[in-house]
């Protein structure tokens, strides 16, 4: 009884982010797609925190998230470092309106901020260090956003219930 | 005194949470500008991320792991049979190559006694084996279990038994960076064998071509020459194989690297003599 209690939402949302994460940095040669769709899976994980579960401690997950995935996916640290933040402060300053929108308008909201997010992730990489803009890899995130979107928001809202 | 309580921890709570916002704001400004500038904080953070986050995200992805092992053991069980017909007809191929491999090696020996050679211009830093890879997202990058407490350092070439495998570009106590050939962001510089052609080469993205960049006079070369490291730009030792030309088009040509990226267990870091 007491461990359901301590097991509330943001706290299996945060184990998802976890093993999303510990997931996405180690590559498996016969499943490359299983990195890119629990890379993806933090990604609609963490915006899900921050639309549903805002708090500021998100701040310093996301200067930890984001320092590790530019470390240990491009050695350099900045694009996702400054997208996760970026994020946040979209959300601090537009959430008096995002709260006025209905369900339907929020998931196309959702959906729509994770693939921004993906391609400012690139964008930023790109710009700062000059990483080569790789289509391929934002068609296959763009694919599998599409495939795993609704499975997730089924399972968020089961896991919210 | 209940509400003045209140009222306190209202502010110092606040105030807490103000601080913690611009502080991390302030540290990624400060991260994001040491890393451009390859600041040795820098170097602390990725040490800690590749001693301590590193093993802990393969435990996470541990069972993982282990069922892309089993499909690999299924994989290679079903093709046993087949394999093993091939390994016969290779056994009596390479013994006849065996004969004439000893003569070769004595008639070389003698050779290079005449011309007072010395073996081979590489010089053997470390062996070290795979421990995980970050090659699906992003950069094509591996991380070696031999860090500059071996003698590993920045911009050393990494080989195995097939040719050049990449370079490495960060080294912590234990353990080592190595960009792949086939990233977009890695240039090597390299001549054709029998037209001595110098061009540049970068990975082209789908992870199994070389693709060239820039090509001295534009002079392409042949289909099916083999290509090698030039040794011009002084980060790879010359002479190194990398691939062969497999398409030559109009202002490029694609090359295939002889090493498998995804069978890499062990690499060698060597550096010029």
């Amino acid at each position: 009884m007491e461990f359901s209690k301590f097991l509330n939402p943001s706290v299996k949302l945060n184990i998802i982010l976890i093993i999303s994460f510990s997931i996405s940095v180690n590559s498996f040669i016969l499943f490359p797609s299983v990195n890119n769709s629990f890379y993806v899976l933090f990604h609609l994980t963490f915006i899900y925190i921050i639309f549903y579960y805002y708090h500021y401690y998100l701040f310093v997950v996301a200067l930890v998230y984001g320092i590790l995935f530019d470390i240990l996916l491009l050695n350099n640290i900045g694009a996702h470092l400054i997208s996760f933040l970026s994020l946040l402060i979209f959300f601090v300053l537009f959430k008096k309106y995002l709260i006025r929108l209905s369900s339907y308008q929020i998931i196309f909201v959702y959906f729509i901020t994770l693939v921004v997010l993906l391609l400012f992730e690139q964008f930023l990489a790109n710009l700062i260090y000059d990483y080569k803009f790789n289509v391929f890899l934002i068609l296959n995130f763009f694919l599998i956003s599409l495939i795993i979107f609704i499975p997730t928001i089924f399972l968020f809202t089961k896991l919210d219930k | 005194m209940a509400p003045k309580f209140h009222i306190k921890v209202f502010q110092l709570t606040s105030f807490i949470k103000n601080l913690t916002i611009v502080s991390v704001f302030t540290l990624s400004f400060i991260l994001v500008f040491f890393s451009k500038s390859d600041y040795y904080v820098i170097y602390g953070i990725k040490n800690i991320s590749s001693s301590l986050v590193v093993p802990v995200t393969r435990f996470i992805s541990a069972p993982i792991y282990a069922f892309s092992n089993l499909v690999d053991e299924y994989n290679q069980f079903k093709s046993l049979k087949f394999e093993n017909k091939i390994l016969q007809e290779e056994i009596i191929r390479l013994k006849k190559w065996q004969t004439l491999a000893i003569q070769n090696s004595r008639e070389n020996n003698v050779l290079k006694k005449l011309l007072n050679a010395t073996d081979n211009n590489l010089t053997l830093i470390k062996t070290a084996s795979l421990i995980n890879r970050n090659d699906t997202i992003y950069s094509k990058l591996i991380n070696l279990n031999a860090g500059y407490e071996d003698k590993i350092k920045k911009n050393m070439s990494a080989i195995n038994e097939r040719g050049l495998v990449g370079k490495v570009i960060d080294t912590t106590a234990k353990n080592s960076r190595v960009i792949l050939l086939t990233d977009p962001n890695l240039s090597i510089s390299v001549k054709s064998i029998s037209d001595g052609i110098f061009s540049l080469l970068t990975g082209s993205g789908d992870s199994k071509y070389l693709v060239s960049s820039f090509v001295k006079d534009n002079k392409m070369p042949r289909l099916g020459d083999i290509v090698v490291t030039s040794g011009t730009a002084q980060i790879f030792p010359v002479d190194l194989l990398v691939g062969k030309v497999a398409k030559v088009d109009k202002n490029r040509f694609f090359v295939l690297p002889f090493v498998d990226f995804e069978n890499i267990d062990y690499l060698q870091i060597v550096t010029s003599k």
